[in-house]
């Protein structure tokens, strides 16, 4: 580089500092007021445009330099010198954030907080249900927030969320404020899994009640009645279908564990799997059709393992091993 | 990579003596074998040089006592009848002559007196797959099937025109037929009858025992001497009693001289002695049983599937004998289809077998019709004609009815299992409860099961 270039550049520099004005040496330059731009009005965070859903909008106190006030210079602006002036009014506009919580490392985060805080300090008063008999909630998981916020949430600082949320959802619901429902609103999950009820069983006309079970890959169908203990497996007695007495034992573990072996009569269809594939499908289906008879029974039949279905199943074999897990023998090249 | 552009006839011999495989899969490789080790191809250890040597350990030859000749057969067919830590059961009523059908033992267990019980043992009817070792004595359960049996009893006796009886008695796996039939003989032996039994069928139709052509016989019929003489000797043993009260009335023409006083056990006594003889002996004693003024037959055979076939055996011109072409198998059918009857009344048991059971589509088809006709007479089922039958063995069981045992009822049950209790075998309170469950988990109520599942299984 020459020299004469290094004047040149150094003297364009100076010249552009000292055509910049600042704020304080134009003190009649009001800062706008943020009344006048409702539809400039935004968070000042990098997140996604659908986070102002949930980041609700703070008061003005900003702790900022004060709003900018446009009124003065609005009404004695000449149309003539409009660019100009625009262009002057640019560069003294300093930008404050719509929230205090800007300057916090999790803004999102923390005016939701504080926001469920304000509400619940609101409305603290309000009488509330007794604790588990609160409409049933499926709040957004740590990782559904994670998305929404986009801000990295420690699930044990999200927890402090979901106890505001709980109290706040335990509001008489016949008191619940508008205000509450919508915040709550924001914090479920789109669907919500207990609104899903099962079906409830039916005992039919002449007494039946039908289970479904499956173990493996043998699924089974049982037919329960009031009886004196006969059971019937693919129109075979028990000892027919089950040569091991620990099978027999499996197929009517329902009834043998609550001690109903002699009150219900069985007649079941079974397919699939093996032996006890079948029988343990045979245990699950019972104990449904159980369940219809005597609703009652479901904490024994749970204790007793006959409620809930065993998901296991044979892995998978992958491409390049022996079996599901096994590798071939190592072999030296 | 300037060494392979310098010297070029090199690279393309190191190509040649490399040949790799195409890079899309890499199993062969890894699937292969091994490559053999550098220290195989060098061969033994250079003279003087130190290797390791391990000396092959003598493999540990068993130096214990062989069991002797027929022993172990002997250890596997053994009866034991009496386990004597079981404890006795008191209160426990025996049966006799007199009180078959009593209210007393129906639906009871009852003991088996102990001259049943030698007779029982001599015709073998007694299974090493039975309980009977369990217990301090035998004894079985009155079930509704048995008290069956013993109405037959009383019907084949109190009949004017001296009735017979044939069934075939059916039932699942374990079900007691084998026991059904057992108690079946003692109760002829206790009513004074005559008792044949054929422990098991398949003894005469795979082919161990030896055979003749009978002469005379069109078409050819075949005896089998020793098992016949063996029958003979059983015979004998068990019915001592009431043979040896009945002298033979009639020449038989036999090649042996008969005194004229010689009793009908002194006579199988005879055949069982001289197993050539045997055949013609066992005629001349069922001639005699048949007289006038002679008791009622007991006719009892066990896995009844095994005869209605082809035998094992073969004929001069090498065909495979039918099990009906055997003498000793024609008798018995004879009397199984009724084309013989017994004219001093009787009854002809033949059961048929859950465990040993040949595939005989004759038998279970007929056990089907007769089943259906038991119901319905009218509405029976058809031969599927493409398939193909034994058609001697169809012809052979056309009448004859089934006796189907089922499960034990709830009060047999626990009839059994207090008794299971009595002899210290079930250490458990026999309560509703439990013979409810073990009734269950029996397959409703099957015996086998039921002893299997309460004595058999300690807990």
């Amino acid at each position: 580089m020459s020299q004469g270039e290094l004047s040149r550049s150094l003297i364009r520099a100076i010249a552009s500092i000292g055509s910049l004005s600042r704020p304080h040496a134009r003190p009649r330059i009001r800062f706008p007021r943020r009344t006048l731009h409702p539809a400039s009005f935004q968070c000042f965070s990098t997140g996604p445009i659908r986070k102002s859903e949930l980041v609700s909008r703070s008061s003005g106190n900003s702790i900022a330099a004060p709003p900018i006030d446009f009124d003065e210079d609005a009404i004695d602006e000449q149309d003539e010198k409009q660019d100009e002036k625009a262009e002057k009014l640019l560069k003294t506009l300093r930008i404050v954030p719509a929230s205090p919580s800007y300057f916090s490392a999790k803004p999102d985060f923390t005016d939701s907080l504080i926001s469920l805080q304000a509400l619940l300090r609101k409305y603290a008063t309000l009488p509330v249900v007794p604790p588990g008999h609160a409409p049933r909630v499926a709040w957004k998981t740590v990782a559904q927030f994670r998305l929404v916020v986009n801000e990295p949430i420690k699930s044990a600082k999200y927890h402090r969320i979901i106890e505001l949320l709980h109290r706040l959802n335990h509001i008489h619901p016949a008191l619940m404020p508008a205000e509450v429902t919508q915040a709550l609103d924001r914090y479920k999950r789109d669907i919500n899994p207990h609104d899903n009820k099962a079906k409830p069983g039916v005992i039919d006309d002449v007494g039946r009640s039908k289970g479904v079970g499956r173990r493996k890959t043998s699924s089974a169908v049982a037919w329960l009645v009031e009886g004196e203990g006969e059971v019937l497996v693919n129109g075979k007695t028990l000892a027919q279908m089950f040569g091991r007495l620990h099978d027999r034992e499996s197929a009517v573990w329902a009834l043998k564990s609550t001690q109903r072996l002699d009150k219900y009569n069985v007649w079941a269809l079974v397919k699939g799997g093996g032996v006890t594939g079948q029988a343990e499908a045979l245990t699950l289906a019972v104990a449904k059709a159980l369940l219809v008879h005597e609703p009652m029974l479901k904490p024994a039949l749970r204790r007793a393992g006959c409620v809930t279905r065993d998901p296991r199943k044979v892995e998978r074999k992958k491409a390049g091993h022996v079996k599901a897990r096994k590798m071939p023998t190592w072999v030296k090249r | 990579m300037p060494s392979i552009t310098a010297h070029a006839s090199m690279a393309s011999r190191n190509l040649l003596a490399a040949p790799r495989t195409a890079s899309f899969s890499t199993s062969c490789l890894r699937f292969a074998l091994p490559p053999k080790g550098k220290a195989s191809q060098a061969g033994p250890p250079a003279r003087g040089q130190k290797s390791l040597h391990l000396k092959k350990s003598a493999r540990p030859r068993d130096t214990g006592k062989r069991p002797a000749l027929g022993e172990r057969k002997m250890l596997r067919k053994r009866i034991v009848l009496s386990n004597t830590n079981a404890l006795e059961v008191h209160g426990m009523k025996d049966l006799n002559g007199k009180n078959l059908r009593a209210e007393a033992v129906k639906g009871a267990v009852v003991g088996l007196p102990e001259p049943v019980v030698d007779s029982l043992r001599a015709v073998e009817a007694f299974k090493t797959t039975q309980g009977w070792n369990m217990f301090r004595r035998p004894a079985t359960l009155m079930r509704k099937e048995s008290l069956q049996i013993a109405a037959f009893v009383d019907d084949v006796e109190a009949a004017v025109g001296k009735k017979t009886v044939r069934k075939i008695i059916v039932g699942d796996r374990a079900s007691g037929k084998s026991t059904l039939l057992l108690q079946g003989l003692a109760m002829a032996f206790l009513r004074n009858w005559v008792v044949i039994n054929i422990p098991e069928a398949k003894d005469l139709v795979i082919g161990h025992t030896e055979y003749a052509p009978l002469p005379g016989s069109n078409p050819t019929q075949y005896t089998q001497d020793a098992y016949t003489s063996n029958l003979l000797s059983q015979i004998a043993r068990s019915n001592s009693a009431v043979l040896s009260k009945y002298c033979i009335t009639t020449d038989h023409k036999l090649s042996i001289l008969l005194p004229p006083s010689t009793t009908l056990a002194k006579l199988a006594e005879l055949g069982a002695n001289t197993p050539e003889l045997s055949w013609p002996i066992f005629t001349a004693l069922w001639t005699e049983l048949t007289q006038p003024d002679r008791p009622p037959i007991m006719l009892a055979i066990d896995g009844v599937g095994h005869i209605m076939n082809n035998s094992a055996y073969l004929s001069a011109d090498a065909q495979l004998v039918h099990a009906h072409d055997l003498a000793l198998v024609r008798h018995f059918v004879d009397h199984l289809s009724g084309r013989t009857t017994l004219p001093n009344g009787g009854i002809v048991l033949a059961a048929t077998s859950g465990s040993n059971q040949p595939a005989s589509p004759a038998l279970e088809f007929s056990i089907q019709l007769a089943e259906a006709r038991a119901k319905n007479p009218i509405d029976l089922p058809n031969w599927n004609p493409y398939k193909t039958v034994d058609q001697r063995s169809l012809q052979s069981l056309k009448d004859v009815d089934v006796l189907k045992l089922n499960g034990l009822s709830k009060e047999e049950a626990r009839a059994i299992m207090e008794y299971y209790a009595a002899s210290g075998m079930l250490r458990r309170t026999v309560d509703e409860r439990l013979v409810s469950e073990t009734w269950t988990l029996a397959g409703n109520g099957n015996i086998g099961e039921l002893e299997k599942g309460s004595v058999r299984l300690r807990m």
